[in-house]
This record gives C-alpha cells, structure tokens and sequence, in this order.
C-alpha cells in the first residue's frame, strides 16, 4: 500500500439523515443546492436513497443524486447529492412520525461515526431526530448526544478523563452563532434541578473540556472564559443566592489554577451585549436557558448546536425535526448550511493561532 | 378630593447631580405632551434652570411654591420646593445635598400619587447609591414606594420597549427559589396586572406569550412539570377571563415570536430569562413601569448618566416614552374614576 493518507479537509463531512419524516431531508436537499452560491464544504447523505428522491420529488426541488461510499463523495459532490444508501428503505410520509424508521435514523447515526473512525469522513453533522419515535423501537439513550458518546468508545478510552466515570467521554454542548458561543453547564434538566446539579467539580470539567477545544478545533490560544452568575447581577455579593459565591467562583479559581483564562461570575443579563462580547471567546452559562436565550436573540436562525468532548467532531442545526413544516418547503436551511461550515472549519485540523492577530 | 377633571401626572426631578434636570427640563419644554394633560413637576428652579440651559432647551410651566393649591386646569405646573441650590453640590457624583434633594422630590410626587390628585407618579432618573447617603434603607423605587404607601402586596416591574412589553412573576430572588414561586396564584396575578396595565396605556386587547419555566418547556414533563402542573392551566383560566394569552413557550424562542410581531408582550418567571434578552433587544432605550401600587409609577430604563450630567448630550427619548405612558395610563384611570 503506497497510497498516501489524503489531506484530512479533502475528505467530506457526513451527514446523518435524522428523522426521514422530519425536516432533514429537506434541508439536505437545500444545503446542496446552495452550494454553488455559498461556501457548503463536500458532504454526504448517510440514508435511503429513495427516500430521499421521493422528498425532492415532493418539494418540487431538481437534485441529482448519486449513491456512492464515503471514500467517493467529495469528487461527485459538484455535479450530484452523494447519498451513502444504508439499504433500510422503508416507507416515510413526510411529517408522519413512525418507528418504523427508527432502526434507519439510528443505522445512519452509527454508520456515520464508523465512517469517521475509519478515515473515510472528517466529521458527522447530524440532522435532528425525534427521541419518543426511537423509544418506541426500544432505543435506550438518553439523547443523540450520549448515543454519540457511546459510539466514541470507538476509539478506545477517553485520555483525559478522571474520577468514577474514566474511561467515558464526556460530552459539552455548545451553542455557536456568529457572534457568541455559549457553553450551558447543566443542559436538560428542570430549573429546580439545574440548581441541584451545579458544583465546582462539573463547572471545572465543562471549562476544562471547553478551554481545549477552543484551542485545537477553533484556533483560539488561551481562550478567554466567562463565567456567568447563577443568580439574579450574580448574587449581588450573596444577597440573592449564595451559589455565586460558594460554587461558581471556587471554579474560576480552579480553572484559573490550571493556567484557564476564567472569569466572573458576571451578571447575566449584562453580560451579552456586543461590547462585553469581544472580553471573552465562550460564556459558560450555569443553565440550558441562561445559555440559548442570548445566541437565539441575537442570531436566530444561525445558531448551530456543537458537541465538545467527543474524539470526533459533531455539529447540528440547532432545531428539532419540525414535522409539521417537513415536505412543505418551508423548512429554513441556513442553521444546518452554518453547522455543515462550523464543522469544516472545526475539522481541518488548523494550528492554533493568536487570536488578537488573527481577528 | 381632587377637584381636576384632567388626567394628572406628577414628575420628580432626579438626581440632581446627573441628567435628572436636564431631562425634567425637556419634559416641561416639550410640545408633545396631552392638550388635556395636567402635569406638576417637583424641584427646585435653580436646579431647573441649570438643565434648561445645559441642554439649550425653554421650560414652559406656572411656578408655584410649596404648599401653594394647584390649579386644577390642564397644564404644567412646577412646584418649587427651593431645596437645592445647584452650585452647593458636585456635579456627577454623590452628595448629601443631591440625596436630599432627590428623596425630597420623590417623596411629594408619591404624596400625590397617595392623596390621588395624581393619576400616575414619573421621575427623571435617581441613583439608587446617591439616595442612600440620606436615606439608608433606601433599596430600590419599589422599596421606597412600598415604604410611603404602606402597600404590603407584591409590586410588578414591567420592561417597555415600544413595541414590546416584559413582566416577570420573580424577579430579585436566588434562581433555587424560583420553581417554589412560580403558582397558579402568583403568575395568574402577574398576568392580570400586565394585561390591566397595557390595556390603560393604550393596548386594546394585548397579546400576551407565557415563557416557560424549564428547558424546552419541560419537553412534555422530561424537564419538569411546572408547564404542565402551573402554566398552561393559568394560560386556559386566562383566555377564560378575556385575556389573550398563549404558551408556555420555550424562554429562548419566546423573544424570538414577541419580535416577529406574534406578541406584544412576554410574561417571564424570573429575573434573567426576561432580562438577558430584553437588553439585547435595547432595553436601555425603554422604559420601566411599576404595577400593583395604587398608581402607576413610570420612569426612563436608563440611569442617572453621571459621566454626561450638563453635558447637553442627555436624549430624552426614553423620558419622553415614560411620560407618554404615564398620561396614557393616567387618562385611562381617570375615565375609570368618572364611570
């Protein structure tokens, strides 16, 4: 074998078909489309062929399409939709959930990270899938993203990880529009037990993660961090909540401790406007809200959904599978095109540069 | 009684040692006030006449002194408490005499509100740092005016932006406390006073959206069972009473529907849900209004501006936008009063 290794960003990022009855599909179709007006980095469609057809068939959209391996994908992506046909066909009514197409969404998720480990695809951008449809077919994960973190055990044991859980990868999630990234430190929980979960010990893993991706997947040395308050104006020095105080800020001086360039905590509410922005490169916020609210604000329909921590980088748009909209044609592609070139620019492997010379 | 038929708005001059005159001058120059409208404005002339000529502009008003009757014809009144002699204090920090005086203003345009010859109670901006040099407990206007009323109730703040309205149901309480407060009761009450108050500042059915408590509006009770258990019963008792009312919604797309034209105001359930948005929409333009008191009070969302006191550079935007509402909200309580 004297083939070289290829160029990693010449290899196409793979996209998982989410849920066939939702959106994901249309938006594929879009994203291709759009690709002679608009940066789309090379991808492939991992699903049924057929299924596909149909929907463009449905939105009226001209897309050729070819069924290819991953390895062929990037050189056909110019003249046709490389779809890399899993061969579950099953009949899908848009805007019908079934479980019957569960064993397809889930095939294409696994496949897509296999595709991935084997050097064939630089990165998985999925499209959203409905969790009640794949319970239903006996499906045991929590969510996409810890289905996505078991399927990392692929490559053998998390390096950094310490505590009970070494060995497992932990993922982050992170929400980044054009102008703000946000990293919410407790995701889908009740507000009530948001606060019960917050501790020094999450809020330092969930910086930690975050500060080493922003360094080898955005490019960004020393990244800045800024740590909201939990509490209304972060407390107002224990007044209003004592969590500021007794959790978050030991975190920061744990993270600073590690040579983290962590701050706060700051009031939320002042926190995200356009001046204070340019003071940080990701606001760890300590809830799922405190965290969406200000990127869908201020770029509602750019926003992409990154997954942080895994061996393999994932990103996706950051909505759900919209049945009612899918096949209507008014499904909007622009968050699903933003996380195909979030993905592209996270996977190419860029040597960190300083970012006040880059900017 | 009040013997004035006319709608009244008493105003305070601020802080004295920031825009507070400036931009009580401007009010008392504007044009754009009611025809119909009585306003009667507390301070001191030489504190007056130092904002009108700082910011170039010609207050038009009836001087009266303290205690003098008010006219109960419309107009602009200004009630010289003769309190501050402007040159006494520093401009653009605290001071004892800027705190009096500012505590003294407020306090006789709250005493209106209280006697009901004023419908609704305005202040130029204070600076809540400054009123505590002379009145220590000082927290915050809706401590103070909850102190002269003597009102024990809850007090709601509303967030105005022209075409947007935030209510919250908490507001200045630790986020673990939250959950324990969000009830039918609580957020029924915080629902009915939004929608009283926009309807007497000129709404004439307004559209309300509920934001959720949890993540995804709790995604069915995964995340939660307030949605499901508090809020969209109160959504269903709401249309029952007449109130257009829909939700709960997601916190973070709830903004999103409000600014597309969905609704003309959010109801949120803490402080930093409504906060965080509304201030990247542009709160510090808006305006801040205080239900649940006998009288509304409505002021600029903005502060004292100490860094441009006397600059002339002070924009009465936001002041202007209060007083519209406060006469607004005025003449709706004085026609309610006749009927």
């Amino acid at each position: 074998m004297l083939t070289r290794p290829k160029p990693n960003h010449e290899l196409p990022l793979a996209v998982s078909s989410g849920d066939p009855a939702g959106i994901g599909l249309d938006i594929t179709l879009m994203a291709w489309l759009r690709r002679k007006d608009s940066p789309i980095p090379p991808f492939y469609l991992l699903g049924d062929i057929e299924s596909l057809k149909a929907r463009a068939e449905l939105l009226g959209l001209d897309v050729p399409m070819k069924s290819v391996e991953a390895g062929d994908a990037s050189r056909c992506f110019a003249d046709a939709l490389p779809v890399f046909d899993l061969g579950i066909h099953t009949e899908v009514t848009a805007g019908e959930a079934s479980s019957g197409n569960a064993k397809a969404v889930i095939a294409s998720i696994r496949q897509s990270v296999l595709d991935i480990r084997e050097g064939k695809a630089r990165a998985i951008v999925t499209n959203p899938i409905a969790k009640h449809v794949l319970y239903e077919a006996g499906f045991t994960h929590p969510g996409h993203t810890e289905f996505l973190a078991e399927l990392a055990s692929l490559w053998g044991r998390s390096p950094g990880s310490v505590g009970k859980d070494s060995g497992q990868y932990k993922p982050v999630m992170m929400l980044a529009g054009p102008d703000l990234r946000t990293v919410p430190v407790t995701v889908h929980v009740a507000l009530s037990e948001a606060v019960t979960l917050l501790t020094t010990e999450l809020i330092v893993e969930t910086g930690r993660i975050t500060a080493s991706e922003l360094v080898t997947k955005f490019g960004i040395v020393n990244p800045r961090l800024a740590l909201t308050g939990l509490n209304p104006h972060a407390g107002e020095r224990g007044s209003m909540g004592r969590e500021d105080i007794d959790v978050i800020a030991p975190a920061i001086a744990e993270l600073r401790a590690l040579g983290i360039d962590a701050f706060g905590p700051m009031p939320a509410d002042t926190l995200f406007h356009a001046a204070a922005r340019t003071q940080y490169d990701v606001a760890l916020c300590m809830y799922h809200d405190q965290a969406l609210i200000p990127v869908k604000t201020i770029a509602f329909d750019e926003t992409v959904n990154v997954t942080l921590g895994l061996p393999f980088v994932r990103t996706s748009p950051d909505h759900g599978t919209a049945f009612d909209l899918a096949g209507t044609g008014k499904a909007r592609a622009d968050s699903f095109c933003a996380a195909l070139r979030l993905a592209d620019i996270m996977s190419r492997g860029t040597q960190p540069v300083d970012r006040h010379g880059a900017d | 009684m009040p013997v004035s038929t006319c709608p009244t708005v008493a105003l305070a001059t601020g802080c004295p040692a920031g825009i507070g005159a400036e931009l009580a001058a401007y009010v008392l120059s504007s044009s754009d006030l009611p025809a119909n409208g009585r306003l009667i404005v507390f301070g001191d002339t030489r504190v007056l006449e130092k904002g009108a000529k700082a910011l170039g502009v010609v207050p038009r008003a009836h001087i009266l002194t303290k205690g003098e009757t008010i006219p109960s014809a419309a107009g602009s009144y200004f009630v010289d408490l003769a309190n501050l002699d402007p040159a006494t204090i520093p401009v653009g920090t605290y001071s004892e005499g800027a705190s009096a005086f500012a505590v003294e203003t407020f306090s006789a345009a709250i005493d209106l509100g209280i006697s009901g010859e004023a419908d609704a109670v305005a202040w130029t901006p204070f600076n809540k740092a400054c009123m505590r040099l002379t009145h220590p407990g000082y927290e915050d206007e809706i401590v103070f005016t909850a102190e002269k009323t003597g009102y024990k109730g809850a007090a709601s703040e509303f967030n105005i932006l022209p075409n947007l309205w935030n209510a919250r149901v908490t507001s200045h309480v630790p986020i673990s406390r939250v959950a324990a407060l969000i009830t039918f009761d609580a957020v029924m009450r915080s629902l009915r006073l939004t929608h009283q108050a926009m309807r007497e500042s000129g709404f004439a059915n307004p559209r309300i959206a509920l934001a959720a408590l949890n993540p995804h509006a709790g995604d069915g009770g995964n995340f939660g069972r307030e949605e499901i258990d508090v809020l969209e019963p109160v959504a269903v008792a709401a249309r029952k009473e007449g109130i257009l009312c829909d939700g709960p919604f997601p916190s973070d797309t709830v903004f999103v529907r409000a600014q597309r034209g969905d609704y003309d105001a959010v109801l949120t359930m803490y402080h930093d849900q409504g906060q965080i948005a509304m201030k990247l929409i542009g709160f510090e333009a808006g305006v801040t209004l205080l239900g649940g008191f006998a009288f509304p009070l409505v002021t600029a969302a903005h502060g004292s501006a100490y860094d441009i006191a006397y600059k002339g550079v002070a924009n009465p935007g936001a002041m202007m936008n209060a007083m519209a509402i406060a006469f607004r909200m005025a003449d709706a309580r004085k026609k309610a009063k006749a009927a």
